[in-house]
């Protein structure tokens, strides 16, 4: 079970997506939609098969729990967008039933987090910047976006990364003795996610 | 022609969807009329039925007094209630046997002596209904061969080596030599029956129940390591004769594809003359199985995708077909646009947009993961004609920089106004925006 933590914008979306990619090469893969913003097209472009991607909308805070199990019982990789008052006991019995069932889920809060003790490993955004543009003129080509490893997932151990992402599948995550440079350069972006 | 195209010579259409349980209902009468001529049909799809004829020839005297026979009494039936016209084909085995159905007439059914000449007359296309191999054909069409007589002449091994299993099945149909059924014995465990105490009067416990029924069987065959290709479903109604039923399909059957001919055939007893008191036991019995469902491919995870196929249909009875959806690519300038949905487990909607046209002005890669339905008006505050701060929330972002504008010609003609695309960076992240007529609009968030 792992963990999103950022605000909307911040590229976690197409991150969980990209996680679905490699399950989807065996398999059929599971979106779960709150919003019903999700878009196909992002996790195409992040490797993930068209043929294997079923989107799921479901905002009803009384079936997200069921419909969830329902998904947990079938598939083998799910990216799940967590509606913001979901109870915990729900949470904490869905996070049993995926670790005995062996799925991968990629779950992202829309409220103020996962209480503690659901994921194995948190991802938080600390911050992203983009290259390709400049003051009207070019593109949005590559994003950086810099992350927290923690949980037990992390061994316990705090660490920071950077991923590179420029619109394709190839995903690069990149050493973390670069980040305080990127993170210096977009310091007011750091202090503010936090 | 697409259905937009359709709408847009004729407004005045009305666009229904295709119901095959409905079908399967009017096609109901038609299976009776033929079972009481030939016993031992076996239903292929609604409209179409196949029947061995071994032992009706000689109680007719013959293929074409049979043939002639059907055509008499189908004909009566479809030009008196249903309309349409009723096709009858004989032929050694089901596939040549379809195609000699599909030359016929309403008046001269086509009765073929020389099964192996009528088949080396065929184009290939018709090997697509059977066995699909869109692309396997038209590498054969590349490669010279049109007709199956073409296909017949190659040397089997040689497809085997370069088309695999569906080279071979190709070939089998082209020489005459129909999937051969397997003679081996079933065991009577095999089959799966349920009895209810309270009869089953309505269609959705009727319906439930058979979906119940269908998963068992397909469980216990799996577990045997055989998948069927012919079953049959059996009704006993409290009061009346039991009713029996034979379906077959080329292909092994899938949970949904025998989950659905289940509930066809229910829904067409109860509909059409209805099961007197209510259904009392239900059973579905496999009659001819194969070891092609057990065989894994290396690269996928066909029990994996089973399991999904049940946890999908739990989720959309949880939440209603609209809510359980696949995305395929179609053409278009907007992220929005770029994405036709259809339901899960229903046929693919037709695209509107060929994604592979050029879409000169269509929005870069990457795509914005975050696509509102519809347009969201949303505060962007200009300096000088460059966006210099944008409203996420209740905070005001500064924009660090941007890209754009790119110009968005809208249909004139249908009333679409032009709009300019912005893509924006702040220090949360990126977004598309639209502008039009002086007012900002949200079309995708770079999440």
């Amino acid at each position: 079970m792992t963990e999103l933590i950022g605000v909307p914008g911040t590229g976690l979306t197409r991150l969980g997506l990209k996680l679905l990619a490699e399950p989807s090469r065996v398999a059929p893969v599971v979106a779960l939609d709150t919003r019903g913003w999700i878009s196909p097209e992002a996790a195409w472009e992040t490797g993930v098969l068209a043929e294997r991607l079923i989107i799921v909308r479901c905002d009803d805070l009384i079936l997200w729990p069921k419909v969830t199990a329902a998904l947990l019982e079938g598939v083998r990789a799910m990216y799940a967008e967590v509606p913001a008052r979901i109870k915990d006991h729900d949470l904490r019995r869905l996070t049993a039933l995926a670790r005995a069932r062996k799925v991968a889920v990629v779950m992202r809060s829309m409220g103020n987090g996962l209480p503690t003790g659901i994921a194995h490993l948190r991802l938080r955004a600390l911050g992203v910047t983009w290259e390709g543009v400049n003051r009207g003129h070019g593109k949005l080509k590559k994003r950086r976006l810099m992350l927290e490893a923690s949980g037990r997932g992390a061994a316990g151990i705090t660490r920071r990364f950077e991923v590179e992402d420029e619109g394709t599948d190839a995903v690069r995550v990149v050493s973390d003795v670069v980040v305080d440079q990127v993170g210096r350069a977009v310091g007011r972006a750091g202090s503010r996610s936090r | 022609m697409p259905r937009r195209d359709a709408e847009a010579l004729a407004p005045f259409a009305t666009v229904l969807v295709r119901d095959l349980a409905e079908e399967a209902r009017c096609f109901e009468p038609i299976v009776e009329m033929v079972e009481n001529l030939v016993p031992r049909v076996e239903v292929m799809s609604p409209g179409l039925l196949f029947v061995p004829v071994v032992g009706a020839v000689r109680f007719y005297g013959g293929e074409g007094p049979l043939a002639a026979e059907v055509a008499k009494d189908l004909g009566g039936l479809t030009a008196d209630r249903r309309g349409g016209e009723a096709l009858v084909g004989i032929a050694d085995g089901p596939f040549a046997a379809r195609w000699a159905a599909a030359t016929a007439t309403s008046d001269e059914p086509h009765v073929v002596t020389d099964t192996i000449g009528f088949l080396s007359q065929l184009d290939l296309s018709t090997l697509r209904e059977t066995m699909g191999g869109e692309e396997m054909i038209d590498t054969f069409r590349w490669l010279g061969i049109s007709t199956l007589g073409d296909l017949a002449r190659l040397p089997r091994d040689t497809l085997a080596s370069r088309f695999g299993n569906p080279g071979v099945l190709a070939h089998r149909l082209s020489t005459g030599e129909d999937r051969p059924v397997n003679p081996r014995e079933i065991p009577p465990e095999l089959g799966v029956q349920m009895a209810f105490e309270e009869p089953l009067e309505s269609l959705d416990a009727v319906a439930f129940a058979g979906r119940n029924l269908a998963e068992r069987l397909l469980k216990r065959l799996r577990a045997a390591g055989v998948a069927p290709h012919t079953v049959i479903v059996t009704a006993e109604a409290a009061f009346g004769p039991t009713r029996e039923r034979i379906w077959r399909s080329a292909d092994p059957f899938t949970e949904k594809a025998l989950t659905d001919r289940v509930w066809w055939q229910l829904r067409a007893w109860v509909e059409a003359a209805g099961i007197p008191g209510g259904i009392v036991g239900l059973s579905i019995t496999p009659t001819d199985l194969s070891g092609e469902g057990r065989q894994l491919g290396m690269a996928t995870d066909e029990s994996s995708g089973i399991e999904v196929d049940r946890a999908l249909a739990r989720a959309q009875a949880l939440l209603g077909p609209d809510r359980v959806l696949q995305g395929r690519a179609q053409g278009g300038r907007m992220p929005g646009e770029r994405v036709v949905w259809s339901r899960w487990g229903e046929p693919e909607v037709e695209r509107e947009r060929d994604p592979d046209a050029p879409w000169p002005g269509a929005t870069p890669s990457p795509s914005p993961a975050l696509v509102p339905p519809r347009l969201q008006p949303i505060d962007v505050e200009w300096d000088d004609g460059m966006p210099s701060r944008i409203r996420l929330g209740s905070r005001w972002e500064p924009v660090l920089t941007w890209s754009g504008p790119w110009r968005l010609s809208g249909r004139w003609w249908a009333g679409e106004r032009d709009a300019d695309r912005y893509q924006l960076v702040t220090s949360v992240g990126a977004f598309l925006c639209v502008l039009s007529e002086g007012k900002a609009f949200l079309a995708g968030v770079y999440d």
